[in-house]
């Protein structure tokens, strides 16, 4: 089922992409300039590669492209799930959960709006609240809001536009003063509140804020710059 | 509707999107977020943030039954089909036998119901009605304040974080005018004495991870009356 111009054209993209080797960015590279570039490129290349198996995921019900995604992502949605202490069986359910609800919902995966990466932090996100937090109304909520448009910026909106995005993005990541890195990565990994990773770190909770504003305005506006 | 002039704060924004938000201040920033693309977008972001984040993560082994399942499953799961993205720049509207003025914003259906009309509203002191949720115990305070037209409020500062989100009516403050859909993302740094416009009564959603604490003698003697 071809609904659009645009779906149309990413199946065609699916099919040259499935002739090329998988190609991923390995986790840890030196940062030299040359090769933070390098990681910009491969990040624009990872999600255009990420959304074209989703896409056919959503066009072709592709089990073999889904299952590229799964062996790619269900690891990492693990090692988040267990960063936020969840027990490891438990993890492993919830990571099946996740896939599973990508799977029926990949007819709703918009390439221009979203990303695969996104779109799976969220449900994990929203799994880990709905379950582990026993706060079951949660997802309906979520769910709700997931349907509503968002404001589009007027430089926003295009296919290669949004993997511009993710390289920026990734080289944003890259740039952080360490401090502000790891603040950020407590606040998504660990899911603690801004005065429990304040006393943690021994700062003060205006420091920890502010300190979070300034990173992840950088990163939001890595998101908005799209040349 | 406008769009709603005042907005969630960064910090906020990256607290929701990691999960750390507790129940009160999440169901306020859901609210403020159906009202406003702006913020929509902006938790998109963050959401973008986590996933890369995540993917850039080492991985961490699944078992090996764990492929084999999910392969199996791809079989008998269902697909659904029923919900479609909604198109670009169209709103949502609530639709039923009531009008949508007594709707409530669905995010609160499940702690004060659907309808503005069948709230039980408490008197706190002449002029200010409350509306307390259901809510866990221990995982701080939501509630609906309705406040008259013309009505000055105590000063007061916040020990925790508070959301207030206006749904009907209007106040202004040091920060401004705040009206349908704009949200006060205050912390302990900010005094406030909000002072309702004149007209319709103002309605707020207020969310709350910690308790009120309020400077003056008339303040704290006022203070129990908000039950925190």
């Amino acid at each position: 089922m071809e609904t659009t111009g645009t779906r149309a054209g990413d199946r065609m993209n699916v099919q040259v992409a499935m002739l090329v080797p998988e190609t991923v960015t390995p986790i840890k590279l030196s940062r030299t300039p040359r090769n933070v570039s390098t990681r910009a490129d491969q990040a624009a290349s990872d999600a255009r590669y990420w959304n074209t198996q989703m896409v056919a995921v959503a066009v072709d019900r592709d089990r073999e492209a889904f299952m590229r995604i799964y062996d790619h992502f269900a690891p990492r949605v693990q090692r988040y799930l267990l960063g936020l202490g969840v027990a490891p069986a438990q993890a492993e359910e919830l990571v099946q959960e996740a896939m599973i609800r990508l799977w029926r919902k990949a007819a709703q995966f918009d390439p221009a709006r979203a990303r695969v990466s996104t779109w799976l932090f969220r449900i994990a996100r929203n799994l880990y609240i709905d379950s582990v937090r026993r706060e079951p109304n949660w997802r309906p909520v979520e769910d709700a809001l997931d349907v509503l448009p968002e404001e589009t910026a007027p430089m926003r909106g295009t296919l290669a536009e949004s993997y511009v995005e993710q390289s920026n993005l990734r080289r944003a990541i890259d740039a952080l003063p360490a401090l502000q890195a790891r603040l950020v990565r407590m606040s998504y990994f660990e899911a603690r509140s801004h005065s429990e990773i304040a006393a943690d770190m021994d700062m003060p909770l205006g420091t920890v804020k502010s300190s979070l504003r300034r990173a992840f305005g950088k990163l939001r506006a890595s998101l908005e710059a799209s040349t | 509707m406008t769009q709603p002039q005042h907005h969630l704060d960064d910090a906020t924004l990256a607290s929701y999107a990691s999960g750390a938000l507790g129940l009160p201040l999440g169901v306020a920033v859901a609210t403020h977020m159906r009202l406003c693309a702006v913020c929509r977008e902006r938790m998109r972001q963050a959401d973008a943030i986590g996933g890369e984040l995540m993917r850039q993560q080492e991985p961490a082994p699944l078992s090996l039954s764990a492929r084999e399942a999910m392969l199996s499953r791809l079989d008998s799961e269902p697909v659904d089909v029923t919900e479609q993205p909604v198109a670009q720049g169209s709103e949502e509207r609530p639709s039923g036998p009531r009008t949508p003025v007594d709707q409530l914003p669905p995010e609160l259906h499940p702690y004060f119901g659907d309808s503005y009309r069948a709230l039980r509203w408490r008197m706190l002191v002449p002029g200010v009605h409350r509306v307390r949720s259901r809510i866990p115990a221990g995982k701080g305070d939501l509630f609906l304040l309705r406040i008259a037209s013309g009505k000055k409020m105590p000063v007061h500062s916040h020990a925790g974080s508070e959301l207030t989100v206006v749904l009907k009516g209007a106040y202004r403050d040091v920060l401004g005018r705040f009206g349908p859909g704009d949200v006060a993302d205050l912390d302990s740094e900010v005094e406030h004495q909000p002072v309702t416009e004149p007209g319709e009564a103002c309605i707020c959603l207020a969310a709350l991870d910690a308790p009120l604490r309020f400077p003056g003698r008339l303040a704290r003697m006022l203070q129990p009356l908000f039950g925190i």
